[in-house]
């Protein structure tokens, strides 16, 4: 039996990411998102829209070394197959892709690409949707974490490009610190300007808790939440 | 309630130096209902006393006025109800506007308390009196409990009191200093010039320690400390916060109060090296009346007269062994009051302090006796070594110096103890062995820190700093002081908070409680809010006397966090309770779905009639979120090998395109979770498992794949939320699913059983199962989660004219009911094996191996275990309630209720349950006890579907 699939116009489909603040929303690109800007010196940014792949291989090797780096440490490609990527060393063996959004079919096809000709045994997984992603940035934002990850996040300890894995708020969270380059207050005039930020990574479904959580914890540094700072 | 303005203060002094009052601001608040007025600075107690008040609480077993004896916090005369908060320390506490201030457990009043007829009745009070009084008959236990309430000696938590925020904070400085006086301070610097980042944790509202009541040279020795604090970026200064506890690797309890917008805060602070330089607590003298009002501590006086300027008597006795003793003196004299001096360097002191609510005279030992209002002693130290003894440092009894000293060699090298607690000596001395002691501290933190970060992965590579072996500081000296712990003969109390007079001291040692850490426990010295600091030495001098031992014989008790007591809000902290939620949470709330929590889960129960929501199902379609089922993409070629281990049944001849139901058992047979499992390309899975049981399922499948087979070439990444889940459920499923999506949902073309992948409403790579748990037509959607809601949406819109409806959990569950569907975990527990589940279908024996497979082998070659079975009441109308018991005719437990509910499709009632293997026969009438003790009779069904049990209404 088949009955003839009759056509149902519906709705463009809109992707929604694991965050709704209340206010205005807007849609973007077809992701829906809060209509808040901030200006704050605190600011907590809903990344979710972002390409995220997970990739799987030995922890030393040929796929390590396409990726550009290990457990514990990022690196960005400004060239090369994997442009615009930001990967994360988020274990042993493990690596987090984030590439910006709509990018996803070229970002995965090219990961996969990269794996393949690697020759090891590894695996890519396409979990933009099944993550909430958020960017923390500020000053303030060390001694905010402070309060809810046990990790010292130090220079000495945690520095500019380097990731782990902890209990944020009772969530397991990828920590990424990624300073964002400071243009409008330089002293120096030699871009060595940065402002704190980390990127905050879990599972979908907790997201809303982390960042309700986070946002409660940032409370008396004034925090904000709305776009972000940097299209980054 | 009467009002009365009491005057700003008869015994406020003029201006004085080091005073830490704002007087150019005065704030009102209530004492026992009468308004008051302090200055911003002032304690509670400071306040009260600046108007006079001599009483301020009655003590806790005899209800006799007390007064202030050390005036800071730890002052056991002084605990308050401030608001809702009670045991407030009022001699810590600064007064705020509209503080509303009560003495605690006081009745009709503190100055007319009927209890304090316990004096009279002392002598039944005695040593032991709660063991040897409230113990038989036991049947009077609730009675003895009230009355005992009634004379607890606390204040009161109000139920519905306000909930204050507590905060918490994890910190990991390189040097925590304890104790911010002059050693304090000064190690800090040190060690901040050095490099290291420092916590640096006072319990008083300033820096400065003594030296803040001291004379001209004190308050500039401590300015310029101050100071040099200040001018260090790399020191975190935290005032009004104690340093509770010390644990393994100077994993430190700080708890800080004095926030805005927090009631406290636990930093949980992980410190390279800790600096202990909690200074000296002067040590009460035992002996009678010495806990009249009136009878203080020489540092009580001078932090009275010289930070609140607050006269504390007219006529004072100084009773001084030491310097710091004349200094009192020196100070009240200045203050206008009359001082006789007692020298007790040379054996003449108190013997007792006489008076009726307050001192009035002095007696001493050479049998004179003085007129007074104020009598101070300055009769010892004690060093408060708790966070020495935390470090596994045990303190050591010095007779020459009269009090405890730490051992450096016992002492760990991430521990060093600076300032009164590790010895005397001049105020250069001492702050230059602080200096060098925090130096040393630096540098072995920083030493630790190079050590850690060789084998950090974050660390960008190359150590920061070289590591070094720890060097030792040169100790202090130490000065000699008389050792005067009580006066003879033996009166007064050795333990104020808790009522413990020396005399039942040594009750308690002719009773045979003859160590000092059983004196603690039967007479509870030691035991009250000073935790001992005020009373262990004088009570081990007394242990010692009365067993003719000596101090150091006797030993000191154990002290153990926390230091301080910590409220138990501080403790708590931030709750942190993650939940978690489907994309299509906005939706349930808007549509008003009860809210059910499953685990971290918040799910949509049902919409307000379940009964409904499964006729829907059972008539046309009805869609539910559930989303939480687990889900795990499983890749590599060896993933037939992991599901042949994990599941009991066979994978290896899985088709690509399709479905697998599956059980798993732990290595004892015992039924772990099930789910279907779909085959999405050549090494490409989707495993799905129960909603509980989805994060057991993937560390499971880890561990069999880390530990035992490394080699296989699987990769296993949780998916669970990446898809967002819907059941799409009931005869016209496939035809509001067809209207959108591209997949050909013809039977031959999308079989039971079978799993497609495609586009629904637009959205793009959505997985579809063709199974059934509802026992209807269902299509098991998996959609990209961000799409979710949309997905949801046009489901609702696309089936409008199908009737198409939401169900719940609820519904869910009573559709599996009817079709005789297990749930493990709810009719299966910790004991059922998959035999006794009914899933004997399901065990492939002739595998050669599977996790489980011997347990299940002797299982099935044995026919004593229980059965799952469907089970009807002969009475349609009784729902026996879930774990109620099946018994036999003798009263014996012969099996339980499983599950249990109304049909709404049958009209009538339907159960599973577990009964014992020779009543599992179809047809037996078994008795089900009922909870309202009644009993009513069940039958044992053919099958465990109560409804289509040839599964005809699925396969269409």
């Amino acid at each position: 039996m088949s009955e003839p699939a009759a056509a149902v116009s519906t709705a463009p489909p809109v992707a929604r990411t694991a965050l709704a603040f209340p206010g205005p929303r807007r849609i973007v690109d077809g992701w829906e998102l809060t209509a808040r800007h901030a200006t704050g010196d605190l600011v907590l940014a809903d990344l979710g829209p972002l390409v995220k792949l997970t990739v799987r291989g030995p922890a030393e090797g040929a796929v390590r070394a396409a990726l550009g780096t290990g457990f514990g440490r990022t690196a960005r490609h400004d060239e090369g197959a994997l442009a615009g990527a930001l990967v994360v060393g988020a274990g042993p063996g493990e690596w987090l892709v984030l590439g910006p959004a709509g990018t996803g079919g070229e970002l995965l096809a090219a990961t996969r690409a990269v794996v393949a000709d690697s020759g090891e045994f590894a695996s890519v997984v396409d979990v933009t949707h099944g993550r909430a992603l958020v960017r923390l940035t500020g000053a303030a934002a060390p001694a905010l974490l402070a309060k809810v990850c046990a990790i010292d996040l130090a220079d000495r300890v945690v520095p500019d490009g380097s990731a782990f894995r902890s209990s944020v708020a009772r969530v397991v969270t990828d920590v990424v610190r990624d300073d964002i380059r400071d243009e409008l207050d330089d002293p120096a005039g030699d871009g060595t300007a940065r402002t704190r930020s980390y990127l905050l990574h879990c599972e979908r479904s907790s997201g809303q808790y982390l960042a309700d959580a986070l946002v409660d914890a940032g409370t008396e540094y004034g925090i904000e939440v709305g776009a972000p700072p940097s299209a980054r | 309630m009467t009002r009365r303005t009491v005057g700003t203060g008869d015994c406020r002094l003029g201006s004085r130096p080091g005073e830490v009052i704002d007087r150019s601001r005065t704030l009102e608040f209530r004492w026992n209902g009468a308004v008051h007025r302090a200055h911003p600075g002032d304690t509670i107690a400071s306040a009260l006393a600046a108007a006079g008040v001599r009483v301020f609480s009655r003590s806790y077993k005899y209800h006799r006025p007390r007064g202030l004896l050390t005036a800071d916090i730890l002052d056991p005369g002084c605990l308050l109800q401030v608001g809702d908060e009670p045991n407030v320390r009022g001699a810590h506490r600064l007064a705020e506007a509209g503080m509303d201030v009560r003495s605690q457990n006081t009745w009709p009043s503190l100055r007319y308390d009927v209890k304090a007829v316990n004096q009279v009745a002392g002598r039944f009070l005695a040593t032991g009196f709660y063991y040897k009084t409230f113990i038989k008959p036991e049947r009077l236990w609730p009675a003895y409990e009230r009355v005992l309430r009634r004379f607890v000696h606390a204040g009161e938590v109000p139920p519905d009191g306000e909930q204050l925020y507590y905060d918490k904070r994890y910190a990991h400085p390189d040097v925590l200093v304890a104790g911010g006086g002059p050693a304090g301070m000064a190690a800090a610097v040190a060690a901040a010039r050095a490099g290291a980042t420092v916590m640096l944790v006072e319990q008083e509202h300033q820096l400065g320690g003594h030296l803040r009541w001291g004379d001209a040279d004190d308050l500039r020795v401590r300015a310029e400390l101050v100071a040099a604090v200040e001018a260090e970026p790399g020191i975190e200064v935290l005032t009004d916060s104690v340093v509770a506890a010390r644990y393994d690797d100077n994993w430190l309890a700080v708890v800080q109060r004095g926030l805005p917008h927090v009631a406290e805060r636990l930093v949980k602070a992980r410190a390279g090296t800790l600096v202990v330089a909690a200074g000296l607590i002067e040590r009460p003298y035992v002996f009678a009346g010495n806990d009249l009002p009136g009878v203080m501590l020489s540092t009580a006086v001078r932090r009275l007269l010289n930070l609140y300027s607050v006269r504390p008597g007219q006529r004072a006795v100084v009773v001084t062994a030491n310097p710091e003793g004349d200094a009192a003196a020196t100070d009240l004299r200045a203050a206008g009051v009359d001082v006789v001096e007692v020298d007790a360097r040379h054996g003449r002191t108190v013997v007792r302090a006489a008076g009726r609510g307050g001192v009035e005279a002095v007696e001493l030992s050479d049998g004179s006796r003085l007129d007074a209002d104020l009598l101070v002693t300055a009769t010892g130290w004690t060093a408060p070594t708790s966070l020495l003894n935390m470090s596994g440092s045990n303190p050591v009894y010095r007779p020459d110096a009269a009090r405890f000293v730490p051992d450096p060699a016992a002492t760990p090298d991430t521990v060093i103890a600076v300032g009164g607690i590790a010895g005397d000596g001049t105020l250069e001395e001492l702050v230059a062995h602080a200096e060098a002691a925090g130096r040393e501290a630096a540098a072995r933190a920083l030493s630790l820190a190079a050590a850690h970060a060789r084998i950090r992965p974050t660390s960008p590579g190359g150590a920061d700093a070289a590591e070094r072996a720890p060097e030792p500081v040169a100790p202090l000296g130490l000065r000699r002081h008389p050792e005067l712990f009580f006066a003879t003969p033996i009166g007064g109390f050795v333990d104020m908070s808790e009522d413990v007079s020396a005399k039942d001291i040594l009750t308690a040692v002719q009773e045979g409680y003859d160590s000092s850490e059983l004196v603690k426990r039967y007479t509870t010295a030691t035991m009250g809010p000073a935790q001992g600091k005020l009373e262990t030495v004088n009570t081990v001098a007394l242990v010692a006397h009365a067993t003719g031992s000596t101090i150091a014989e006797t030993g000191a008790t154990t002290w153990r966090p926390m230091y301080t007591p910590v409220t138990l809000g501080a403790l708590a902290g931030r709750r942190f309770e993650p939940v978690r939620h489907s994309p299509m949470q906005p939706w349930h709330e808007a549509h008003r779905a009860a809210p059910l929590v499953a685990g971290q889960w918040i799910r949509p129960e049902h919409y307000g009639d379940p009964a409904a929501e499964v006729r829907n199902v059972r008539a046309g379609v009805g869609i539910i979120d559930v989303t939480p089922i687990g889900k795990l993409d499983l890749q590599g070629p060896d993933v037939p090998k992991l599901l042949n281990l994990l599941y009991v049944n066979k994978w290896s001849q899985l088709g690509v395109g399709r479905v697998r139901y599956g059980v798993m058992c732990a290595d004892d047979g015992v039924v772990l979770d099930d789910g279907v499992t779909g085959r999405l390309g050549e090494h490409h899975y989707l495993m799905s498992t129960t909603s509980s049981g989805a994060g057991t399922v993937w560390e499971w499948a880890e561990n069999w794949l880390q530990t035992e087979h490394p080699d296989w070439r699987v990769h296993i990444t949780p998916v669970t939320t990446a898809f967002a889940s819907i059941n799409v459920a009931g005869p016209r499923s496939r035809e509001l699913l067809a209207r959108l999506t591209d997949v050909d949902l013809a039977n031959e073309a999308f079989g039971y059983m079978n799993v497609r992948t495609g586009t629904i409403a637009g959205v793009a790579d959505c997985v579809l199962w063709r199974i059934g748990f509802t026992g209807e037509l269902s299509y098991e959607l998996h959609v990209p989660a961000s799409y979710g809601l949309h997905v949801w949406e046009s489901l609702m819109a696309a089936g409008a004219d199908l009737g198409v409806a939401p169900f719940g959990v609820e519904a869910q569950r009573i559709l599996r009911l009817e079709k005789g569907h297990l749930i493990v975990g709810q009719d299966t527990d910790g004991l059922t094996k998959a035999y006794s589940a009914g899933l004997a279908w399901a065990v492939k024996l002739d595998k050669p191996d599977f996790v489980g497979k011997p347990e299940l082998q002797w299982q099935s070659e044995h026919d004593d275990h229980p059965r799952l079975v469907g089970l009807q009441p002969l009475d349609p109308t009784v729902v026996p309630e879930e774990a109620s018991q099946i018994i036999s005719d003798g009263g014996h437990i012969v099996g339980r209720i499983t599950s249990s509910r109304m049909s709404p499709t049958l009209g009538r009632s339907i159960c599973l349950g577990q009964v014992d293997a020779h009543l599992a026969d179809a047809g037996t009438r078994l008795t089900v006890r009922l909870r309202d003790g009644r009993d009513t009779l069940v039958e044992v069904m053919a099958e465990h579907a109560h409804f289509d049990p040839e599964g005809e209404r699925q396969r269409v």
